[in-house]
């Protein structure tokens, strides 16, 4: 009976639940009206319901007397109450309440921090000081805790009871209590939510203490999830409370801090995680997630509350020490295994990095003393080798140097993927007794690792110990270190890193950060440690012949580092390394061999360099010397006599796909001051690229890798050439672009597998891709020009050039190629600037093309994609508002265009912009239209309803006569008559008018979407 | 650029070749590649090394071109594969006859006869009844390794 009731409340609240309701046809706002009229008067009465059920029958379980069925109602109770407390409540006035918890924050430690939860796709529970009595005055909290422990107690010996529902449920509700914060608690600085979080943690403790025997018995077969529970609990509290705060909650408990219990807990899970042979012991996965993520939550803030106590610091030590151990050993173990991960870098790379980085948290709470060990540890294997007589086999220390190499990048350097790096914030202030360089034990370790790096320039060292693997993480390290430590920033300025809020008040530090920051700085090592670096990065390219992996390493990771910070590449560009880098690239063959991208990637770093020459011609010769041969050899291969025969070779292929990937490489790198001998390389393969064009029509690779330069070129370059350099430029992309257009038009591959069948497609994809990004790019002429000087009488009208090439282009476009997101956003970005920036042009295109846009239009404003539809829109917009300006000037603006009738599915019945007026209309009311686009939607209809006065009016009438709720009708009538009459609108097309047409419009939305969305 | 001379071994009348030899290392996906004797195009490239710190290896998935079947390779990366010459030459249709063999009309002038239809219905009805509609076709024939394929065809007639 009691369980019924139960299942039914638990029913009625899920379906009042907006996430969980079912569908019923009723408007969205009686929807929200339910939500908020049950959350108030009913919830917490179900609660006490659920709560007094529990309570009834709990004192027969406690005594042993219950029977099945009421163990039943039991759990059902709790596990209703955890679903009421799942309620995403609304009424509570957080957003009003914080700025007194931010105040709370600083001074009693309790933080109201949103979101950090979510990665276990739990929430806060916030509901408000309404249920005060409920949850918290009545001593609910304290009979819960004391129910589960006498249940547990007497349950202790049956492994399979932790399973329970019973124990589960009664679980699950205390987990999500901890999560209990806001205007529940009163405002008595924190005290009360101090007592709530020690009450549970005292309960909880016992799920997961002495570590060591909770592991054992996890070991052999007890469940894991009250553990698991037990650390949710305290990832919540950690959540919750400051640092500090955090670590004293258990001291009224225990003789240590949490964060003690934390370490300890950690290192058990630690050590069965790295063993992880077995497939029982999965839990142990999922366990370290948790943990890591509590590090991260406690150590990852900044400033005061981030505080540990020695004996914190000192646990995070002793941590750090057992989580690099038992990585070692499992390292060492796992040496000979096969490489089962292919994409080892790549795909599991950003959880590994991810781990990597809670344990580089954990050792950098204590510097003092973690990274001292690691220099012990580096050089005790670095020792091993080199004392090595070869006798040995050294791949289990090889894999132990590996895996040392990628916690030491971790803890040292941040990752900063897309910002300024800085040395960590732990590793600057740390170590403030240290004067003397050779003394900081970061200069230790970072000089030690530099020279085992540089053991590999010796072929004998090399081929003995250097395996691609371990080279791998070395070029790894040395990027992310030499972006963080070599000619540092703040040293390079000349000042320190000062970071703002406690300069002059420690003198220590700032001498040991003065240290750190300028030992490998401009005028120090950083020259000897650079020259070193290239060697090393040569050696990769060189002597690792079809090592990908490494190679891709080097070029994408350590050389763009090099050259990304304009005063290393001054010293860059000045080395002998450098040089013969440069000149091996630009004259010798071995570089061939690298993967074409590859060889794309070290000619974009290469020219880069070119910008830190003083003098701007010497930046341009510089590339003259490196690009020279390529495009010299690439005008000798198409203007061989005997071309057409060994042109189709593999091997001339090959080549002369390397040779366009540099070019590409090289334009991509084009800045102001190298932008003159760029397009000196661009004007002097024009005709060649041409002529292979023709030839390489059936080789699509080569096709695409010519339009991609092209594409690369014309965006690098445009900005800043003269009228004449333009003319040039977009006589020969026309060229191409017919080129192009006479060889694909029409043409239908066959092929007998359909997978090579849709590799044509796909390649046929990127070339349009590409051609409708040249066209983009040309367009930007219009809107950035730097050139120096335009002389009218040269210029060319870019509008024609687009003009024509839209004619090229678009029949190559299907509605079926459109469906490939990047493309259509592409296409759409290209045709509504046309639209926006040359209507007059687009009107004038002949009947098909504007046909073909206009269709294409249709299909994006109904896209998934906001970008596209918002594109459209914006098209629609403009193609509007032109034939709304014409007319008023009294001319016939899209004219016969507009009236486009011979569609035979009569939809363009009338003319294209009624369609498009009726078509925004119906989306706008009956779809689910997202509020983001409402201002571009407003800006579209605006001029439709200008344009097409009775057909709107028509509209309307149609719309509110097919309502027959006369409620809504009415409703609706007047939102209608307030989207075009209020706000003083009058029928001109300018800013102001436009803005208040988005109010209105805003305003219209949000009145019908409460009734017209049918949920 | 003295070494540029050798850059580009091929001469004219190489033609006796029909592979060259490449690294595996620098052999992408859409590339060409031979396994087991058949000229494939490579749809799948990947790599692994051989134990942890052994050399890296590529393992290729290619189509062969003209049968579709689909072939696998691994090859050390460093070793070099060999990638067929494949080539495709346009010819204007000028008539299917009774026999299942094409009529093709050579740059030169001359007609190229010695071409079979291909037998599969879903390569074979585009073609047939392309022509059969009267339409100005030109075919692409894909050429490698000796044997010769019909793999495109283009209306290039006025409309």
């Amino acid at each position: 009976m009691q369980s019924a009731g139960i299942s039914f409340l638990e029913s009625l609240v899920s379906e009042f639940s907006p996430g969980t309701s079912t569908g019923m046809g009723l408007p969205k706002d009686y929807h929200e009206q339910c939500h908020s009229s049950m959350e108030l008067n009913y919830l917490k009465e179900f609660y006490c319901w659920a709560k007094s059920a529990a309570l009834n029958v709990a004192d027969k379980i406690v005594s042993c007397y219950a029977n099945i069925s009421e163990e039943k109602v039991c759990s059902r109770a709790l596990r209703f109450m955890f679903q009421v407390l799942n309620w995403n409540f609304k009424s509570s006035p957080s957003a009003l309440d914080n700025s007194s918890s931010k105040s709370n924050s600083g001074s009693f430690g309790i933080r109201p921090d949103m979101g950090l939860l979510k990665k276990f796709e739990r929430s806060l529970l916030e509901p408000g000081p309404l249920w005060h009595d409920a949850l918290l005055s009545s001593g609910h909290m304290l009979w819960l805790l004391n129910f589960y422990a006498i249940v547990r107690q007497k349950h202790s010996s049956d492994m399979l009871w932790f399973d329970s529902p019973l124990a589960v449920s009664a679980r699950q509700l205390i987990v999500q209590l901890c999560s209990l914060t806001g205007t529940i608690f009163p405002s008595d600085d924190g005290e009360m939510h101090i007592k709530h979080l020690t009450q549970i943690l005292s309960a909880v403790i016992e799920w997961v203490e002495p570590p060591n025997i909770i592991s054992g018995a996890l070991r052999s077969g007890r469940s894991e999830s009250e553990m698991i529970d037990g650390f949710h609990a305290l990832l919540s509290m950690a959540t919750l409370t400051s640092t500090m705060l955090f670590d004293n909650l258990l001291r009224s408990l225990r003789p240590f801090g949490t964060i003690h219990l934390l370490a300890t807990l950690t290192c058990e899970v630690v050590q069965t995680y790295v063993i992880k042979n077995d497939d029982e012991q999965t839990w142990s996965s999922e366990a370290l997630d948790i943990m890591l993520e509590i590090w991260t939550v406690i150590l990852g803030r900044s400033g005061n509350d981030m505080k540990i106590s020695a004996e914190g610091i000192s646990s995070a030590s002793n941590l750090f020490s057992t989580i690099v151990e038992s990585h070692l050993k499992a390292a060492a173990e796992s040496a000979f295994e096969d490489d089962s991960e292919a994409d080892y870098f790549h795909v599991s790379v950003s959880r590994r990095d991810e781990t990597l980085y809670a344990y580089a948290l954990i050792a950098r709470a204590a510097v003092e003393t973690t990274v001292p060990f690691l220099t012990r540890l580096f050089s005790e294997r670095f020792a091993l080798l080199s004392q090595n007589n070869e006798r040995m086999d050294p791949t289990q220390t090889l894999e132990e140097l590996y895996w040392l190499l990628l916690i030491t990048g971790h803890v040292l350097t941040d990752s900063g993927e897309g910002e300024t790096v800085l040395v960590p914030e732990a590793i600057q202030d740390g170590f403030s007794g240290v004067t003397e360089e050779l003394q900081h034990p970061v200069i230790v370790l970072s000089w030690s690792i530099i020279s085992f790096a540089k053991q590999s320039l010796d072929p004998k060292m090399r081929n003995a110990y250097f395996s691609p693997r371990l080279m791998e993480a070395v070029i790894w390290f040395l990027a992310r270190w030499v972006d963080t430590y070599l000619m540092p920033i703040d040293a390079a300025k000349g000042q320190l890193g000062i970071s703002g809020h406690d300069e002059g008040l420690q003198q220590h530090p700032q001498s040991s950060k003065k240290v750190l920051l300028s030992f490998a700085g401009q005028h120090s090592q950083g020259e000897t440690i650079l020259d070193t670096i290239i060697r090393i990065s040569m050696t990769t390219l060189t002597s690792y012949p079809g090592e990908n992996e490494l190679q891709a390493l080097t070029c994408w990771k350590l050389l763009v580092v090099l050259v990304r910070r304009r005063h290393v590449c001054i010293h860059l560009v000045a080395l002998e390394s450098w040089r013969d880098l440069a000149r091996a690239f630009a004259n010798e063959r071995t570089l061939f061999s690298l993967n074409a991208r590859l060889q794309r990637s070290l000619a974009e770093t290469l020219v880069c360099a070119a910008s830190s020459f003083k003098d701007l011609e010497t930046s341009n010769q510089y590339v003259r010397d490196l690009m020279g041969p390529m495009t010299a050899y690439l005008v000798d291969i198409s203007s061989r006599n005997d071309l057409k025969a060994v042109a189709q070779q593999a091997d001339a292929i090959y080549m002369v796909s390397c040779l366009l990937e540099r070019l590409r490489g090289a334009s991509r790198a084009t800045q102001p001051r190298t932008q003159k001998s760029i397009f000196e390389m661009g004007c002097a393969v024009m005709n060649s690229l041409l002529t292979l064009l023709e030839l390489y029509k059936n080789q699509s690779a080569v096709v695409y890798l010519i339009l991609k330069f092209v594409v690369d070129f014309v965006e690098g370059e445009v900005a800043f050439l003269s009228a004449k350099e333009t003319s040039i430029l977009v006589n020969f992309c026309l060229q191409l672009l017919r080129i192009y257009s006479s060889h694909n038009i029409g043409k239908i591959s066959l092929s007998l597998s359909t997978s090579l069948q849709s590799e044509a497609q796909t390649e046929k994809y990127k070339d349009l891709r590409a051609l409708l990004q040249l066209l983009t790019n040309i367009c930007s002429k219009d809107l950035v020009d730097f050139s120096s000087f335009s002389n009218d009488a040269e210029s060319t009208d870019i509008a024609e050039v687009i003009y024509v090439g839209l004619h090229i282009v678009t029949p190559l476009i299907s509605l079926e190629l459109l469906k490939y997101p990047k493309l259509s956003c592409d296409y759409f970005a290209l045709i509504s600037h046309l639209l926006e920036v040359y209507p007059e042009k687009v009107a004038q295109l002949n009947k098909e093309a504007f046909d073909h846009i206009v269709r294409t239009l249709d299909f994006g404003v109904c896209h998934q994609d906001v970008d596209i539809v918002d594109k459209c829109l914006r098209a629609v917009n403009a193609l509007a508002s032109y034939h709304y300006k014409e007319k008023i000037a009294g001319k016939e603006g899209l004219g016969a265009k507009a009236l486009s009738s011979e569609e035979s599915n009569g939809e363009f019945q009338q003319s294209i912009l009624s369609y498009f007026l009726r078509l925004l209309i119906q989306l706008l009311l009956y779809q689910d239209f997202r509020m983001e686009l409402a201002g571009s939607a407003a800006d579209a209809l605006f001029p439709l309803v200008l344009c097409e006065q009775d057909l709107y009016q028509r509209l309307v009438q149609e719309i509110l006569e097919k309502q027959s709720n006369p409620a809504i009708k009415t409703r609706l009538a007047s939102a209608f008559y307030a989207l075009t009459s209020t706000n003083q609108l009058s029928s001109s097309l300018d800013r102001n008018n436009r803005f208040r047409f988005r109010k209105n419009l805003q305003v219209f939305l949000i009145e019908v979407s409460g009734f017209m969305r049918i949920i | 650029m003295s070494d540029e001379e050798h850059h580009f071994e091929s001469k004219a009348d190489a033609g006796a070749s029909k592979t060259y030899p490449q690294q595996a290392g620098t052999i992408r996906k859409n590339g060409y590649i031979v396994i087991k004797g058949r000229p494939c195009k490579v749809v799948e490239v990947s790599t692994s090394k051989t134990g942890k710190h052994g050399h890296a290896k590529c393992h290729f998935v290619g189509i062969d071109i003209f049968n579709a079947k689909k072939l696998e390779d691994i090859v050390p990366s460093s070793h070099n594969c060999d990638v067929p010459h494949v080539t495709r030459t346009d010819y204007q249709l000028i008539d299917i006859s009774e026999d299942g063999f094409v009529s093709l009309l050579t740059e030169n002038g001359n007609t190229k006869d010695d071409l079979r239809l291909p037998t599969d219905e879903s390569l074979l009805a585009p073609i047939k009844d392309g022509f059969a509609e009267g339409k100005d076709l030109v075919v692409s024939v894909m050429c490698s390794m000796g044997e010769e394929q019909i793999c495109a065809l283009k209306d290039i007639g006025p409309k």
